[in-house]
């Protein structure tokens, strides 16, 4: 009877931690069936390299917002990164322990602010700003909404998640490690940016990666102040369009074949996504073997 | 150094990109003087912007086929506070918004000498509206009829007029029949700022009923009316003939003014159908052009 | 110390003060927009019980947060506890099954939002036939979370001492008897902050929802009613551009609401450190 029991509930167990396949599963049935005939239908080569999107003609090319993606997630590591790295170098080294819990529970509020909040943030701080610049320097914008002003709401915006992760991993780093280099004489900083990241690589990366992800999936904050211009990018200054943000914007009234080209979009950002997951677990398990 | 190596790599693909795509735009320049203009769109199935394209000849047949002719340049937004806090920040932009959402953060400039105001709407001087439309198919349940019928009597009319939409002309009471049931209501996020009053109104006269209204664009309002997701649908603008002809019957609730709007700060007062079709076809590229 | 490495010292120290100082100050102005904009427009009205044009309440979505979450937790908790038992107390390491689990998770947590927004339409919305609803929002906002859970849930296991489990063991429970009483307890506050961590998570959603619980302002009466969430809820308001304020104040207590979150998992992790 026991053993019975034991043997039953191993297996609801068993079955529990098979949901995460089932939904992967059914997420991938879903969107891939949805996505792929529309894909074959317009042809895979013109969908995805094609540089023109006009669903009122049945042209979709969607290499603008595959580009507008890349490009807004680069600037947004660009500005995010280094500002996050050195910002939990700070949190786990330098700062006061007096006001850490201060700054610690405020970058988990940076964490929680929802997205439609910081759109409206960039579009009535970050716009105008890259706005006077555009104007005063006559160069070629479109009024603010651009790829600069994307990049740097979306570097706030991936700030907390390399603070949080990079932060955890430069503790686990042991003790000893720290404290030879000073005893050998090294400076603090050299200690740290010498001994302390190089140690904690592999959860730095996982941070940035992390970081990547949220960058390229955000969407009600990019729609706000990207312009949303369905062309190939054109510059910092100029506005795009990232998937997600097409996939939002047009959702709503698309029917038929622009429906689906819609999820086929879909479908491209979660193959990006899939290839990033795959490169962060090849990353840990080349560092498990180091 | 993996990390270092790696890290550095990333940055020169970053850079490198981010080059590339600086000097696409460098090329280009400014090739006229003065101030561009920024201009602002609302996304492709919007009722705003399907009425506005129709009404100031931006669309244009190619082929038997009407394309919207909107510059790829302008900015796209499927929110009308983003298009009026954008265009409330920045001198150089130009937009449009439904007559009810205007607000004093704009300036509505005059279209061919006429103000955009419902009386001039109502004698025809001003000439950029479009009706508000509900969509319902055959059979329509007894409670959407029900509901219809008050938005088209007198009591719903006065509370489309006091929204500052102009009403249709009518004399029929409407009383009350006590009703008990679910409405649901979806389309056209311009209409629906005046449905809810409406629901509202109707709510108080029949406290059984209960009107959902969700929020999305015309197009959708109209799919939705057609498949039965809802019973009506509404749109702010003329239904399609591909719409028509899948049954949807669209009735006009309300018309409502499209008010062109710049910044605060522009000293352009007024302009001409054909200026507006110049600038929103990517013709006209600065402001110079227009003042001049 | 040669003088080279004296100014990359210095160098160094500037710019971990400079990224510091530009992070918590980004933070302060983003603080400060939301409170100046939206803390003068908190009003009574705000809070009434029934949603209408004139007041543009908050309380029917505050409620259907309320309901949606409750959903969501209910859905996915016992799954993420469950399939985390499994990971670490039944699986043997290296097993392929596992690093299958381990894959899909980490893929589960990595996809946006949007296509969350996408699948549960398809899925939940349209072949499941439910319509817009809560439970199709609730769903949707179950497998988003699940890997948050799941991992959470893990560490927490894994933190238990062995000692623990070898005492029980030798005392002569059973291994069920062992993780029900003995180490899923010593897990709860682990376990807890994974919770609070994914309602902060459904309580800022946006995009995933909007395309399954529907824009419905009302308080939904069934889970098969649509019915918008707090975020959802802002994000409507700021479309027309009519109820702007409305929409700040909306910012502020959704601002309020993940403090409240944050200091009760900052509470719950300092129990947990005292437990130990």
């Amino acid at each position: 009877m026991k053993n019975w029991k034991e043997k039953g509930m191993q297996g609801v167990f068993l079955l529990a931690a098979c949901a995460s396949i089932l939904a992967v599963a059914l997420i991938c049935i879903f969107l891939f069936a949805n996505g792929i005939p529309a894909m074959k239908e317009i042809g895979f080569l013109d969908f995805l390299t094609g540089q023109t999107w006009r669903p009122g003609n049945n042209i979709y090319g969607i290499l603008p917002f595959i580009l507008g993606s890349i490009y807004v997630t680069a600037g947004a590591i660009i500005i995010g990164v280094p500002i996050g790295i050195f910002t939990s170098v700070f949190m786990a080294h330098y700062c006061p322990k007096k006001i850490y819990p201060v700054l610690k529970s405020a970058t988990e509020l940076l964490a929680g602010i929802p997205s439609v909040v910081y759109g409206f943030f960039g579009l009535v701080v970050i716009v105008p700003l890259v706005r006077d610049y555009i104007n005063t320097h006559g160069i070629r914008g479109n009024g603010g909404n651009s790829m600069l002003a994307a990049s740097i709401i979306l570097g706030i915006m991936i700030l907390p998640t390399i603070i949080g992760v990079t932060e955890s991993n430069m503790r686990s780093v042991p003790e000893q490690y720290y404290e030879g280099s000073l005893a050998l004489g090294a400076t603090k900083e050299r200690t740290i940016f010498r001994i302390v990241i190089p140690a904690a690589k592999s959860g730095v990366i996982a941070g940035v990666v992390l970081g990547i992800g949220r960058a390229i999936g955000e969407t009600m904050a990019v729609i706000m102040v990207a312009g949303n211009q369905p062309q190939m990018p054109q510059g910092i200054f100029r506005g795009l369009r990232t998937m997600t943000t097409n996939i939002v914007m047009e959702m709503g009234y698309a029917a038929d074949l622009h429906r689906e080209a819609l999820i086929a979009t879909a479908v491209v950002l979660f193959v990006f996504i899939l290839i990033i997951n795959l490169c962060v677990s090849l990353l840990n398990r080349r560092n498990d073997n180091d | 150094m993996k990390f270092k190596k790696i890290a550095a790599v990333m940055a020169a693909a970053v850079m490198v990109m981010s080059f590339a795509a600086g000097c696409g735009s460098s090329d280009e320049g400014n090739s006229a003087g003065g101030a561009n203009i920024s201009v602002i769109s609302r996304e492709e199935g919007s009722g705003t912007r399907g009425a506005f394209v129709e009404l100031f000849g931006v669309e244009e047949e190619v082929d038997g086929e009407k394309v919207d002719q909107t510059t790829t340049d302008a900015t796209v937004t499927n929110n009308t506070s983003v298009m009026l806090t954008t265009v409330s920040g920045d001198e150089n932009a130009i937009g449009y918004v439904s007559l009810g959402s205007l607000n004093d953060d704009v300036k509505a400039v005059k279209i061919d000498g006429a103000e955009a105001t419902a009386d001039n709407i109502k004698n025809g001087s001003y000439k950029v509206s479009r009706p508000f439309n509900i969509v319902t198919k055959d059979g329509v349940s007894e409670e959407a009829q029900d509901f219809i019928n008050f938005i088209l009597s007198k009591q719903g009319q006065e509370v489309v007029a006091e929204e500052g939409y102009i009403p249709l002309d009518t004399t029929t009471e409407y009383a009350a029949s006590g009703v008990s049931g679910k409405v649901a209501v979806s389309g056209s996020s311009s209409v629906s700022p005046v449905m809810e009053k409406l629901a509202e109104a109707y709510q108080a006269l029949n406290p059984d009923a209960d009107i959902q209204i969700q929020t999305s664009d015309s197009t959708t309002g109209v799919t939705d009316a057609i498949n039965g997701t809802s019973d009506i649908g509404m749109a702010s603008r003329e239904l399609k003939d591909s719409e028509t002809s899948q049954g949807a019957v669209g009735t006009v609730i309300a018309t409502d003014g499209i008010a062109v709007i710049v910044n605060n700060a522009n000293s352009v007062d007024d302009l001409t159908v054909d200026q507006v079709k110049g600038i929103f076809t990517g013709k006209t590229l600065t402001w110079d052009e227009v003042t001049k | 110390m040669t003088k080279g490495r004296k100014i990359e010292s210095i160098i160094l120290k500037i710019l971990v003060y400079a990224a510091a100082v530009i992070t918590f100050v980004v933070l302060l102005f983003l603080l400060a927009y939301i409170l100046i904009n939206g803390l003068p427009h908190i009003k009574p009205e705000l809070f009434a019980l029934e949603y209408t044009t004139e007041n543009a309440s908050l309380m029917p979505a505050l409620i259907n947060t309320v309901i949606m979450t409750l959903l969501s937790l209910i859905i996915a908790v016992p799954f993420g506890i469950f399939s985390a038992i499994f990971l670490v107390e039944y699986a043997k390491k290296g097993n392929r099954f596992i690093g299958l689990i381990r894959l899909t998770t980490e893929t589960l947590s990595g996809i946006p939002s949007i296509v969350y927004g996408l699948f549960g339409m398809l899925f939940f919305v349209t072949a499941l036939g439910w319509g817009y609803s809560i439970l199709a929002g609730a769903f949707t906002m179950s497998i988003m979370i699940l890997p948050l859970i799941m991992r959470t849930t893990e560490e927490a296991l894994k933190s238990v001492p062995d000692t623990y489990r070898e005492g029980s063991f030798g005392l002569g429970a059973g291994k069920l008897r062992t993780i029900f009483r003995i180490v899923l307890p010593s897990a709860i506050p682990g376990i807890m902050a994974g919770v609070i961590l994914a309602i902060g998570r459904i309580m800022g959603e946006t995009a995933a929802l909007m395309y399954t619980s529907g824009t419905v302002p009302d308080m939904a009466k069934t889970p098969m009613d649509a019915g918008r969430t707090l975020a959802l809820h802002m994000y409507n308001l700021s479309s027309e551009g009519l109820y702007m304020d409305q929409a700040y104040a909306t910012a502020v207590i959704l601002l309020i609401l993940v403090v409240g979150m944050n200091t009760l998992s900052a509470f719950v992790a300092r129990k947990l450190t005292k437990g130990k």
